[in-house]
């Protein structure tokens, strides 16, 4: 597995496809968060949602990487398991995120005026990870393994994010997004957050197996 | 030893693209499988190698260390063939050092021209293959796959790689390859399937006096306007079963209904043909004379 994450992280680094993605990500965060001032939480929530924007797309980047016959040389090279490649996709794309999750976290207190305790940024982490595990989960599922056209697979990931982002009320994204805009104390906010966290990681696995099991039907 | 037992396959609902396909690859055999273009060769390869499932029937006894080499490998990487095998000598548990290693000899055995450090999406389509062969060769393979590995190699190349299968096969790892041209197929297999239309059969071993098929026997000579005639792969050509060389030419046999095109490539490379006689001969031959392959 190890093998296989620093594999594919060799091949993005070589191709540079993370650039765009990071750009995104950067981007985002410079309109958003900068010289904010006053509770942390709404600024987080700028954060992770920039985080979930470049999450997808870094994630159908990475799945992208190999063209069918490599893809199949790599299978077979990790002995003939699919998902074993599947979930070093996964990984690296989240090993990402980590990277970028701490730059979320301290970008905003860099430059903005906030008073920051623990509990801020455990909250910050929270959010960012429900986040990054959605936009994974959804770059997934919208990857090559599922969708052959790629224009198919850009409507799909484009429906799923606005869905994600804007339909009212639901969990994790709007939901969470909502909660950290009208309250302002983190402490209140840890406990529904980690709901939110839990169920961004079933949505990941549940993407997960739907993707390995449309794409060894396609075999 | 590797079995596919009523194998078929189709994909959704589409037509059947391998129907009931039994087929035995034992240890220590060189396995062919001969057809033409859209017979459902690559299909089998990637049902034996564990790529895809048959849609009914089994797969028996895969070794649990198989190389592969797809028909086409055309990576458009900026990674170095180096670097790249060495990556892959890790996947397969090997340590960098050991994966590095095996890399470099591998790489100069195959002559891959342009260097080991040379990113692979400037490599040729023959220098691409030898990377895909070498990645397959990393760890030593109890099944060892290639989807028409020919493709694209060149003469030096062509003989390094026949080498190699020999080797795999004789330390008692199974080598299975596919090639639309029989005369290959009949001098490097030990045993030869013959897919057709989804269909596969085994080509018999032993001679039979009754099935005769025509050949030509062609003898070509330098050309006259003092051109010097390029020296060919002769036995990689399609339909050619004999080759043999003397001091005004080359005599060749082919098969009668790949002469017309293997005189068109020896006037293309400046070869003058002296005659063309046309004979019959049998059509199965043993795996000791096909690995000959001389004129007697």
């Amino acid at each position: 597995m190890i093998a296989l994450i620093r594999y594919t992280f060799a091949t993005v680094l070589h191709t540079q496809r993370y650039l765009a993605p990071l750009l995104l990500f950067m981007g985002l965060m410079g309109v958003l968060t900068v010289n904010g001032s006053g509770p942390l939480p709404p600024a987080y929530a700028s954060s992770a949602g920039s985080l979930f924007i470049c999450s997808t797309w870094l994630t159908i980047a990475l799945m992208s990487l190999d063209d069918p016959p490599q893809r199949a040389i790599v299978v077979v090279t990790a002995g003939g398991r699919s998902l074993t490649v599947l979930l070093a996709a996964i990984s690296t794309a989240l090993l990402s995120c980590l990277v970028l999750m701490a730059f979320g976290l301290f970008f905003p207190l860099w430059m903005g005026d906030y008073v920051v305790t623990t509990t801020d940024l455990l909250l910050g982490l929270e959010a960012q990870l429900t986040c990054a595990l959605v936009g994974i989960a959804i770059g997934v599922l919208c990857s090559r393994l599922v969708f052959k056209r790629q224009g198919y697979a850009l409507i799909a990931a484009l429906a799923l994010v606005m869905g994600a982002l804007f339909a009212k009320g639901m969990p994790p994204v709007n939901r969470l997004f909502t909660l950290m805009a009208t309250t302002p104390d983190a402490a209140e906010l840890l406990a529904p957050t980690g709901v939110m966290l839990a169920i961004s990681a079933i949505i990941l696995a549940v993407f997960t197996v739907a993707t390995q099991f449309v794409a060894g039907r396609r075999e | 030893m590797l079995r596919l037992q009523s194998v078929s396959k189709r994909y959704g609902r589409g037509d059947w693209i391998l129907r009931d396909v039994d087929v035995e690859a034992p240890a220590g055999e060189i396995v062919a499988f001969a057809g033409g273009n859209g017979s459902g060769k690559s299909t089998l390869l990637r049902i034996a190698v564990g790529l895809s499932r048959p849609t009914r029937g089994t797969v028996a006894a895969r070794p649990p260390v198989v190389g592969y080499v797809p028909d086409r490998f055309s990576p458009n990487e900026r990674m170095s063939a180096a670097a790249y095998l060495t990556h892959m000598g890790r996947v397969r548990g090997l340590t960098t050092s050991a994966a590095s290693a095996r890399a470099g000899q591998l790489l100069d055995r195959l002559a891959l021209v342009g260097g080991k450090h040379a990113p692979l999406r400037s490599l040729s389509k023959g220098n691409a293959q030898k990377v895909a062969l070498a990645q397959a060769l990393l760890v030593e393979p109890g099944l060892l796959v290639l989807d028409e590995p020919w493709s694209g190699l060149d003469a030096d190349a062509h003989g390094v790689l026949a080498e190699i299968m020999t080797e795999v096969a004789s330390s008692g790892s199974t080598v299975v390859f596919t090639d639309h041209r029989e005369s290959v197929t009949r001098a490097r297999a030990t045993r030869t399937y013959t897919v057709s239309r989804g269909r596969v059969c085994l080509e018999g071993p032993e001679p039979q006096a009754t099935e005769q098929r025509p050949v030509s026997d062609v003898v070509l000579a330098a050309g006259r306007d003092g051109r010097v005639p390029q020296d060919l792969a002769w036995k990689q050509l399609d339909g050619v079963t004999a080759v043999r060389r003397d001091a005004t030419g080359v005599r060749l046999r082919v098969g009668r209904e790949s002469t017309d095109a293997l005189l068109f490539t020896a006037l293309q490379h400046g070869w003058s043909v002296e005659t063309v006689t046309g004979t019959t001969t049998d059509h199965h031959r043993t795996p000791n004379s096909a690995t000959n392959g001389d004129m007697r």
